[in-house]
């Protein structure tokens, strides 16, 4: 029995600790899998430090969770002694049911009815800015709050009533013997809450999806919106981090606990046998005290300066907004573009500028936030099915070239494309070409060639297909040759039929995951952009042989910069698309993503050539034998918002099958 | 209560005004505009066509043996969300169980250092928590590797609904043991010392003292599994390989193809579906339970 | 005597290096009220504890009519604990409490109704079968985990400080009913308190603890006549305890006087400690004392006065129904019969003064209650 209880709670703990134990594992990987480990190197580590990027949203992630832990335990214990004291009843049931609701609610549905109101009220009181920092900080309160008064409630009901009544007896007034008996007495409960609080706001994704803005992203976000990409493993070298904080941190409080802990814990044994509530050690007190007032102050102090320096006249802000993993960003020696660019800027006008570079995790995402009018931004990255529909729905502002002079770089193959025809919206920045990966250890080279290679019943439970419905239904349409951009439902429908057909050799819809799938050699076929097909090949186990081809017909993509109607500095805007089309940074970018380049400077550039390797300039910048044309004739185009919803009801059915 | 009532007028009720202001703002109102949303079309007109079509819409599926028939395609999602949420509820409460019993029944420094090590994962974040299921679960994970050099064969679980239980069961198992945890270290040591005194056998102090005395810390830490389970969209899309697709999945699905109006439709029937499902279930353990709260 | 049903053999039990039995030896005999008696802290309830096996000796062995069971489960031992507080069931109605043994056994239905049914009207409880427990008043409560307790027949009953919590009108009942009940059942009840007055009425035998160590075992009458240390003297009833010196058999000298006594067998002129019970001692004028001093304080008490007097540096205690003035000078008259003599021992001088003695003082450690593992 005994025995049993202990090999039982050893498997627990080796199931809680798995997970972390392969992230420590894998932060010292030499590469960049998450899944084959090629060699320890500290290389992430590095990466991480010098990822500002990531280092500020860590800042933003605790700026958040101290403010929101400080404000709902002020407000939750204030709310816990009332609620404790009221009269009436039945106002105090009201309010203990609605306390319960952020508990009962599912994350997603208190996520989008915040986001619902402050959509709606940002509208109606035309606020542009109204998703931000503030927005999102009012949602972690809301959903904290209920933990601190659940907390600080039961330790109320429990106290005995007459303490606070000794306490006047002896001369206190009714406010000095609530801070000087009561508080006390809760102050356990209390700081558990400020804990529960500060460590559900610290883990949240879901609320702050929902709510998050303009230029403040937490950490938990920019991970999702790697997903593009893929994550990378300087964000396992950043839980290793946190682990050890927190374990040094606990250990800490175990050391100075055991000290005069002791003889409390004999008494505490003792009462406790008896039934009795155990007593505090009086430094236990102090040190709850010393956290309490220290963290209370810290909050207090962060949303201070936050205060301040949201309204300070500080440097002209520049609010970016990308695709996740999107830019080259300083790792590996790369460029930070980003920094560079203020360097830059400074060096040019003699004074600062402020980049706020924030990322989403589809174009989808991206206009969902705009769309809601509750945001800011001054340069966004979307594709161009997506330029069209903003264009048509007057979201985008025309630019002012003469402000984008290295605009001029860009190769004629790009100008007068259906989504832009007038070149007056947008500048591109990278496209790409869907073509097949595949692994030349498993598939047959005579398999290969055409899409049908993502239907072959040989490869049945090792094939990958897009976990998104247009570009899963775009191989399908490619394939069978329909009109991917058709309006009427049938070719939809028979493309449908298609992808329940494949459904059965299908190993998995996938987005990000195909990296590691692919890398691994857990799937041998999938279906993906030649970019990202390198950030494989570097990545790739020892049994893999990854190899790649483009089938006939297939997806064009561009995503291009565009600067947004809800702009506040237009001619910054402009500078920086400016900057982005400029030897340096576009070279930097490029060969960051992988993604090939519109930009002459970029792929006619020697050194470029040279760091990516002839084999890869082949695959990348074929010969297209007519570019324009191919894109226009293949390139997904802005669909009805009905043809949209029912693709997305025929994704539905292909999902459920 | 008259005690409480009648004392420190000056501090009563004061304290607590800008918590019910906020509340209102804050957890009323905008639960009346997912109502709102739900109920009006794109231009705000009132319709019932969202919620209407989160009973009605049907899909053509094939089943096992190649037949086709119309299901209706919510009611498929609603079922199988309910029931991977319902296995993994039932998973991490009997996982959960034994696991607070034990912590709660060892020495002081022993539960501390316990209950700590179970909080620790929280602190990390659960996108990344997941993310590393996915390396150790795949085909050629950490686990299979295992399996394999220990000649015991491989298994498929990626993918699988296994996983996405397996996912769920860890993000959430805290969540089951905290509140059975706390609420088995309160219980009176004598209740148990009193079922062992008159002929009860450690088995029977669980079956007929423990359990039915922690009962309101199994209702808390269901309702605490079960509805960030019934939601998820993260795990499913991670660990079930994007081959499953749950309620969570559908309200974001909608949310990022802009049609904000049916995602609160199904936001709404979801919350008044758990709210109903809560309402009863805390009548039912009111009235199995001794005393109520 | 008849049967022994429990022997405790040279039990020592520690916890954290603390002492806490030391040595005990105990036989407990069929059909015996026995009551465990000692202030908080000495040790009672750990043996009982260790007897209904919720602790196992460091050394020393337990036997159950004969058989050593040091391991034994609790649930196999055939003796039952009425709590402190009574831990009853708060999930369990009054008569799913009583019931809980039976059903553990698996006893039929009917059996069980009848068994239940014949527990409760022996406390008194029948019509309360559905009430919650919760709702009950602390006598109710105590009478449900005596039934508890009881309704599987064991051999052997232990009460940890049962009436502690009631209040005195109702302890008082109580004592009585418990009395009651074991001459009813013939069970053997093991009782532990603190409050000597109960253990006095209630007991056919009693055990005097302090500091894990057994002082005296011995009935009431024995205990309270013929205390074998200054403890136990104290401890039971007032004393008022003085060094004396032993001249010869049946002659002893304190405070400076010699008094015939009844007391054999010390060594000539052998230091002793005296016991004079406060209600054995008389008042009269002072010449015709034998003891004289000077009252410095009285107490109204109801059926007699407390007369504290000065006799040479020492005080004693007098319960009286005389009346006596403050500053008054008296004699003190002893009967031979009333003066004890006990040997010396560790406790000498530690307690018979009543110096500093004030009644609130003995109040506030009687209050306290048990909290000694």
């Amino acid at each position: 029995m005994k025995r049993a209880s202990k090999i039982f709670t050893a498997l627990m703990f080796i199931f809680l600790f798995a997970p972390i134990a392969i992230l420590l594992l894998f932060s010292f990987n030499e590469a960049r899998s998450l899944s084959v480990f090629s060699g320890f190197s500290l290389k992430w580590y590095r990466e991480l430090l010098r990822d500002t990027e990531t280092l500020k949203t860590v800042r933003n992630t605790l700026v958040l969770a101290v403010c929101a832990a400080g404000v709902s335990t002020v407000m939750g214990t204030a709310a816990a002694v009332g609620i404790h004291r009221m009269r009436s009843r039945y106002l105090r049931s009201a309010l203990d049911m609605v306390t319960n609701i952020p508990m009962i609610n599912p994350d997603i549905i208190t996520g989008i009815s915040m986001m619902l109101m402050f959509v709606f009220v940002s509208r109606l009181l035309g606020l542009a800015n109204s998703l931000s920092f503030v927005t999102l900080l009012i949602a972690h309160i809301t959903f904290c709050l209920p933990y601190v008064i659940l907390q600080v409630l039961p330790k109320l009901r429990q106290m005995d009533a007459s303490l606070p009544e000794a306490a006047m007896d002896l001369g206190c007034t009714p406010w000095g013997a609530f801070w000087k008996v009561e508080l006390p007495e809760l102050m356990p409960a209390i700081v558990t809450g400020m804990i529960m609080a500060f460590t559900l706001s610290l883990d949240d994704f879901v609320i702050s999806y929902f709510t998050t803005g303009t230029g403040f992203q937490t950490l938990p976000i920019r991970i999702y919106n790697m997903t593009k990409k893929t994550v990378t493993p300087d964000m396992y070298a950043l839980a290793t981090l946190i682990f050890f904080v927190i374990l040094a941190l606990l250990l800490l409080s175990n050391l100075t606990d055991s000290e005069d802990g002791q003889k409390v814990r004999a008494a505490r044994r003792a009462k406790r046998a008896a039934g009795r509530r155990a007593p505090m050690s009086p430094r236990t007190r102090r040190i709850l005290y010393a956290g309490g007032g220290t963290l209370a102050l810290a909050a207090l102090a962060a949303s201070l300066i936050f205060a301040v320096t949201e309204t300070d006249d500080r440097p002209p802000v520049l609010n970016v907004y990308n695709w996740g993993e999107y830019i080259s960003d300083g790792s590996e020696g790369s460029m930070d573009v980003v920094k560079e660019f203020e360097s830059w800027y400074r060096q040019q006008y003699g004074r600062p500028v402020q980049v706020n570079y924030t990322t989403f995790a589809s174009n989808e995402d991206m206009y969902a936030k705009l769309s809601s009018g509750a945001v800011s931004y001054d340069v966004i990255i979307p594709s161009d099915y997506m330029i069209a529909r903003m264009i048509a729905e007057d979201m985008l502002l025309p630019l002012d070239f003469d402000n984008i002079p290295n605009a001029q770089y860009i190769s004629d193959d790009f100008r007068g494309l259906y989504y832009d025809p007038d070149n007056a919206y947008s500048v591109p920045y990278a496209y790409g070409v869907v073509g097949v990966i595949y692994n030349a250890n498993v598939v047959d080279q005579a398999d290969t060639g055409t899409w049908d290679l993502l239907w072959n019943e040989k490869y049945a439970g090792q094939i990958l297909q897009f976990n998104n419905s247009r570009d899963a239904f775009g191989t399908a349409m490619y394939r069978a040759g329909l009109d991917v951009n058709a309006d009427d439902h049938g070719p939809w429908d028979r493309a449908l039929d298609d992808l329940l057909e494949q459904r059965s050799v299908v190993r998995s819809y996938v987005m990000d995951e195909v990296y590691n799938m692919m890398e691994s050699g857990e799937a041998a076929v999938a279906p993906y952009y030649a970019g990202d097909y390198f950030t494989m090949l570097d990545a790739q186990a020892d049994t893999v042989d990854l190899r790649f081809y483009y089938p006939e017909p297939t997806n064009f993509y561009i995503d291009a910069m565009c600067i947004p109607s809800c702009c506040q500095n237009k001619e910054l805007a402009e500078t920086f698309i400016n900057f982005m089309l400029s030897e340096g940074p576009a070279i930097a970018n490029a060969e960051y993503t992988y993604y090939a380049s519109p930009n002459t400077l970029v792929y006619e550039n020697q050194a470029y050539i040279d760091y990516m390797g002839q084999e890869a300039m082949d695959i990348l910048y074929p010969d297209w034998g007519g570019f324009t044309e191919k894109y226009n004739a293949y390139a997904y185009r802005n669909l009805p918002f009905d043809t949209l919803n029912y693709i997305n009801s025929l994704w539905e059915t292909l999902k459920i099958n | 209560m008259n005690k409480k009532a009648r004392r420190g007028s000056l501090v009563t009720g004061v304290t607590s005004a800008p918590y019910q202001l906020w509340a209102v703002i804050f957890i009323v109102v905008p639960l009346i505009f997912v109502a709102y949303y739900a109920f009006t079309d794109n231009d705000f007109r009132f319709t019932t066509d969202n919620i209407t079509r989160f009973f009605t819409a049907t899909s053509s599926v094939t089943g096992a043996g190649g037949a086709t028939g119309e299901v209706r395609t919510y009611m498929v999602i609603v079922w199988r969300s309910v029931r991977l949420a319902f296995l993994s509820t039932v998973v991490c409460l009997l996982l959960g169980y034994p696991l607070a019993y034990i912590i709660s029944r060892a020495s002081d420094r022993a539960q501390k250092t316990m209950m700590t090590l179970i909080m620790i994962p929280m602190w990390m974040n659960f996108l990344i928590r997941t993310y590393a299921w996915m390396t150790i679960l795949q085909d050629t994970g950490i686990l299979n590797n295992l399996l394999a050099a220990l000649h015991l064969g491989r298994v498929h679980i990626i993918g699988t609904e296994t996983a996405v239980v397996i996912g769920m069961v860890y993000d959430y198992l805290p969540y089951m043991i905290l509140p059975l945890y706390s609420i088995m270290a309160k219980m009176d040591h004598r209740l148990i010392e009193a079922a062992r005194d008159l002929g009860c056998a450690p088995a029977g102090v669980l079956r007929r003292v423990i359990l039915p005395l922690s009962m309101p810390g199994v209702v808390n830490g269901v309702t605490m599994v079960l509805i960030p389970s019934i939601s998820t969209f993260y795990i499913s899309q991670k660990l079930g390989d994007g081959m499953f697709f749950l309620l969570g999945d559908a309200i974001e699905g909608q949310y990022v193809a802009g049609n904000l109006h049916f995602a609160a439709a199904i936001a709404f029937i979801l919350m008044v579906a758990l709210l109903a499902a809560m309402g009863v279930m805390r009548r039912l353990t009111d009235k199995y339970t001794y005393g109520g709260q | 005597m008849a049967n022994k049903i429990i022997e405790l053999r040279n039990i020592t039990k520690s916890f954290d290096g603390q002492v806490v039995l030391d040595n005990i030896s105990l036989d407990i005999y069929d059909n015996e009220f026995l009551t465990l008696l000692g202030p908080s802290g000495c040790g009672k309830t750990t043996l009982l504890r260790l007897i209904g096996g919720f602790e196992t000796p460091d050394a020393g062995d337990i036997l159950f009519m004969g058989q050593r069971i040091n391991d034994l489960p609790p649930h196999k031992r055939n003796v039952n604990t009425v709590f402190q507080r009574y831990a009853l069931f708060p999930h369990l109605n009054v008569f799913d409490n009583v019931a809980f043994a039976l059903r553990e056994r698996k006893v039929p239905r009917q059996e069980i109704d009848q068994r239940v049914e014949e527990m409760l009207s022996l406390v008194a409880l029948t019509g309360f079968e559905h009430r919650s427990v919760t709702r009950l008043s602390g006598g109710q409560q105590q009478r449900v985990a005596i039934a508890r307790a009881l309704v599987g027949r064991p051999r052997v009953l232990l009460l940890d400080e049962p009436l502690a919590a009631l209040d005195l009108k109702l302890r008082k009942d109580m004592q009585q009913e418990l009395k009651k009940i074991q001459k009813a059942t013939g069970i053997t009840f093991v009782f532990v308190t603190h409050d000597q007055e109960e253990a006095l009425s209630m007991s056919d035998t009693i055990v005097v603890i302090s500091e894990g160590r057994i002082q005296q075992i011995g009935a009431s009458q024995d205990v309270y006549n013929e205390p074998k240390n200054a403890f136990v003297a104290d401890f039971i009833g007032e004393s008022n305890i003085v060094d004396g010196v032993m001249r010869q058999d049946r002659s002893v000298s304190f405070s400076g006087q010699t008094f015939v006594c009844v007391d054999e067998g010390f060594a000539p002129n052998e230091p002793v400690d005296v016991v004079v019970r406060p209600e054995d001692v008389d008042i009269v004028p002072p010449e015709a004392g034998m003891l004289r001093g000077v009252v410095t304080s009285v107490t109204f008490m109801g059926v007699h006065y407390e007369v504290i007097v000065d006799i040479g540096g020492f005080k004693w205690m007098i319960q009286t129904t005389d009346f006596v003035d403050v500053d008054e000078h008296i004699g003190l008259v002893i009967e031979p019969d009333a003066i004890h003599i006990m040997k010396k021992s560790e406790y000498s001088g530690l307690y018979g003064d009543y110096a500093s003695f004030s009644n609130e003082f003995d109040e506030l450690s009687d209050a306290e209650s048990e909290a000694d593992e």
